[in-house]
């Protein structure tokens, strides 16, 4: 299954300049429809009032975090299946399987490359 | 320190004079040697607890070397934010160019602003270099007071630092490692394969 690049995409992350790279990453792969938020609750209000194909995440965030986001996007019938892909510092196993169990589809590591990313986006939304 | 151990360092002893006009009258129970003696090493730490005081030159450090720190890192976060949007700009145009003849041109001025912006490091390491002196200066200082006077933290934990662990444990905040990833993205990759 070839990649969708219309499908939107939400990365969520409070610095905004690691917002940026991750844009202009997407770009680069071929996708334009890219919003932002800066943290898990900007975020859930954006996933209530569009689809998106894709969520981004970072998980240490101010007030609500990524893994917090992770929880709520799972437990809601009308977003559950939307792919998840955290992008975060937080390396250690325990953030991880942590992350697997709440039912996150792929976990990158910064730092990280374009080449990873795309990887990542191929894996969980097909290639 | 124990107030045994203490030297008396207050200065000479009162000089003795003449007896007082009013002498103590008959009836009056004298000072045991003991309670003196107990007294003069009481005044005795507190002149030491002074000393160390002073020698914290807490007022220099408030007034002069945490401001100065605060300023410094400061002029680092607004140095290190300028310079990203520097590179980050050049490299969007970047890839923005049109492919003709002056492509090459315009690249290489892009790639000048590059370096030209990359020079914040020298600045950056230079203000972080003094911050770093002046931690080490404060710590040195707490810690020759807090070994003088045997000071001890005070039991319990401040509120707001009980929320902080609080939430970093239910949230699993560990934060980055100080020497790279704690787990690598081939063996994160393993686990999601």
């Amino acid at each position: 299954m070839a990649l969708d690049l219309g499908m939107p995409i939400l990365v969520v992350d409070d610095y905004q300049t690691m917002v940026r790279i991750i844009r202009n990453l997407l770009k680069q792969l071929g996708f334009e429809e890219v919003d932002d938020a800066s943290d898990g609750t900007a975020a859930l209000a954006r996933l209530k009032n569009r689809k998106y194909g894709l969520v981004i995440s970072d998980w240490n965030m101010e007030p609500m975090t990524g893994y917090e986001l992770l929880r709520h996007v799972r437990a809601d019938e009308a977003l559950r299946t939307t792919p998840f892909i955290m992008v975060t510092a937080e390396s250690k196993t325990e953030n991880v399987i942590a992350a697997k169990k709440a039912g996150v589809n792929n976990y990158i590591v910064k730092p990280f490359n374009a080449a990873t990313l795309k990887s990542k986006i191929e894996a969980v939304c097909g290639a | 320190m124990g107030l045994a151990n203490v030297t008396r360092n207050t200065g000479p002893a009162p000089a003795k004079g003449p007896a007082p006009a009013n002498p103590t009258p008959a009836n009056t129970t004298p000072a045991k040697p003991s309670l003196i003696r107990e007294l003069v090493e009481i005044a005795d730490y507190i002149a030491h607890v002074r000393n160390e005081i002073a020698a914290l030159r807490a007022n220099e450090l408030t007034r002069d070397r945490l401001p100065m720190a605060h300023e410094e890192l400061g002029s680092v976060v607004t140095a290190t934010a300028g310079a990203t949007n520097s590179i980050m700009t050049a490299a969007e145009e970047i890839l923005g160019l049109p492919s003709d003849k002056n492509y090459r041109a315009a690249v290489e001025a892009r790639m000048n602003d590059i370096f030209e912006a990359c020079t914040f490091q020298d600045i950056t390491g230079q203000r972080i270099s003094k911050v770093a002196e002046a931690l080490r200066q404060l710590e040195s200082r707490l810690t020759r007071f807090a070994t003088a006077v045997n000071a001890r933290d005070a039991g319990g934990i401040d509120p707001a630092e009980v929320e902080r662990r609080m939430r970093a444990e239910l949230l699993i905040l560990n934060g980055p490692q100080l020497k790279g990833p704690a787990t690598a993205q081939d063996e994160i990759d393993a686990l999601f394969a």
